[in-house]
């Protein structure tokens, strides 16, 4: 898409010298010129048809720019909100990609632009790399280092209250599946006791190859419950954050079997893309946040128009532009951090006064510029409709006035009267 | 730590030499910090990128095959 030494002639067979010409010539965007020499090639046009596309596309494309002075934020705004009012209002949370749940429609958009600090529903979009990708085994893998695995995963907790004990009865099978890189059981039970005691300061004593056992060090009947509880919270393997990793094999272009894919419930980027087997360049999550952590500035801008757009397409308003969902972008990212639109974020720091008394909890803000002497300067839009100044804005940032004489003077009749 | 250039998400970043950058200034009639920031922190920015420089941002856009874009580097 992006050579910059782009030859149209070697993939268009219809495209000679004059017509590469022409087309060059004109202010097109290297996009828009390909769509040319594409149809040009189609419909077997000479020089002079290709010329004449060539000027009325190029027209048509300066016509539609965007005029000095246009309000863009306001149109996008606008664009964004009318069909944000078609849109679901309720969470619906639906079994989209592989039984996950994700928030749809209006909440997610309101979470995106308010830059929540976390999703209501974080996911990740785990890819893998070669043979982690292709083989199922090898997938799974990864799985386990990324799935959080707790005791009642393992294995059955048994309390005996008569010695003061709490039993562990792990599952053999279970263990070498989640350890699929040990062979040996005697070393993932060892390593199992030894996450209990350094994370309860207990004792444990291996009673049989896959029974571990444990107790307080005084007799208490309280401290014995509390051990329980606390081993249920340790995790074993995997990211704590985690709960459920969802593995799918999905298309690819490449290879005729496709690729796995995986899908988490929870997000911890910063992490995962550091394991082996996980494809770092292409895996992500759908928190915004965490993007701009691991990926910087630029990510999160990218990511930001991907999830907004994809929130509106899968509502089926796809017909925004993404020049809308890009502004809002930029503005969002502007300041080198993320930043909401609303009144803790763009809107609440905007210079005037008045514009931002306008927006939301009036009084406070009138108050707290009247405390500290502000002075508005009257150079937005809002502020100027409020005190009933033009707007500086399309032809209200021209000043034109009616010439004392008429503009020309060489009798054709034209010009001011 | 991961190579996070290597991500697709990730434009190529490069710290944009003193003189480009008066052409850019002049071009769009503004001072450099007018310009977007990125923070010193940034992962993805370029090793050598200290703050005060301005970093150039290639991006593949959606609306035309790429688009260039500048940021300043601040705190």
């Amino acid at each position: 898409m992006s050579e910059i030494d782009y030859d149209p002639q070697q993939k268009f067979d219809g495209v000679d010298d004059d017509i590469e010409a022409v087309v060059e010539d004109t202010e097109l965007p290297r996009r828009l010129k390909t769509k040319v020499y594409r149809t040009v090639d189609e419909r077997g046009a000479g020089v002079e048809d290709a010329d004449q596309i060539a000027k009325a596309v190029e027209n048509r494309y300066l016509d539609t720019r965007v005029d000095p002075l246009d309000p863009v934020g306001t149109v996008s705004a606008q664009s964004i909100g009318e069909p944000g009012t078609q849109m679901t209002m309720n969470t619906f949370h639906y079994a989209g990609v592989a039984e996950i749940d994700v928030t749809q429609g209006l909440p997610r958009l309101i979470e995106l632009v308010d830059a929540r600090k976390e999703p209501d529903t974080p996911m990740m979009t785990v890819h893998l790399e070669d043979e982690f990708a292709e083989n199922r085994e090898r997938a799974h893998e990864v799985v386990w280092k990324i799935e959080a695995t707790r005791i009642l995963a393992l294995g059955d907790i048994s309390t005996d209250v008569a010695d003061m004990l709490v039993r562990v009865d792990l599952n053999p099978d279970t263990l070498q599946e989640r350890w699929p890189t040990v062979d040996n059981l005697a070393e993932i039970v060892g390593e199992i006791s030894e996450t209990i005691e350094s994370k309860l300061g207990v004792d444990v004593v291996q009673l049989d190859e896959t029974v571990i056992e444990f107790g307080p060090d005084e007799p208490s009947y309280r401290e014995l419950l509390q051990l329980v509880e606390d081993l249920r919270e340790i995790v074993f393997k995997g990211i704590e954050d985690i709960d459920r990793v969802v593995i799918r094999r999905e298309d690819t272009e490449e290879s005729e079997d496709g690729e796995f894919v995986l899908y988490t419930e929870g997000s911890e980027l910063g992490n995962v893309l550091g394991i082996e087997g996980v494809d770092a360049s292409r895996t992500t999550c759908n928190n915004i946040h965490e993007i701009h952590r691991n990926l910087g500035i630029e990510a999160a801008r990218e990511s930001i128009i991907e999830e907004t757009m994809n929130t509106l397409e899968e509502q089926g308003l796809d017909d925004v532009n993404i020049r809308h969902l890009m502004l809002v972008a930029d503005i969002m990212t502007n300041g080198g951090g993320i930043q909401s639109i609303g009144r803790h974020g763009i809107s609440g720091s905007k210079e005037s006064v008045l514009a931002r008394a306008a927006f939301e909890v009036t009084v406070n803000h009138l108050l707290d510029a009247a405390i500290h002497g502000e002075i508005d300067d009257l150079n937005g839009v809002t502020e100027n409709v409020i005190v009933g100044k033009p707007i500086k804005l399309g032809t209200g940032d021209v000043n034109l006035r009616m010439g004392s004489e008429p503009a020309r003077t060489d009798g054709t009749g034209e010009g001011a009267d | 730590m991961v190579d996070v250039s290597e991500h697709e998400l990730v434009p190529d970043h490069s710290v944009l030499a003193e003189e480009e950058l008066e052409d850019v200034l002049q071009e769009y009639n503004i001072d450099r910090t007018d310009l977007p920031k990125i923070k010193r922190a940034d992962p993805a920015l370029p090793d050598e990128a200290d703050v005060g420089d301005v970093i150039e941002i290639v991006r593949d856009s959606r609306t035309t095959d790429q688009a260039v874009v500048y940021r300043l580097v601040v705190e």
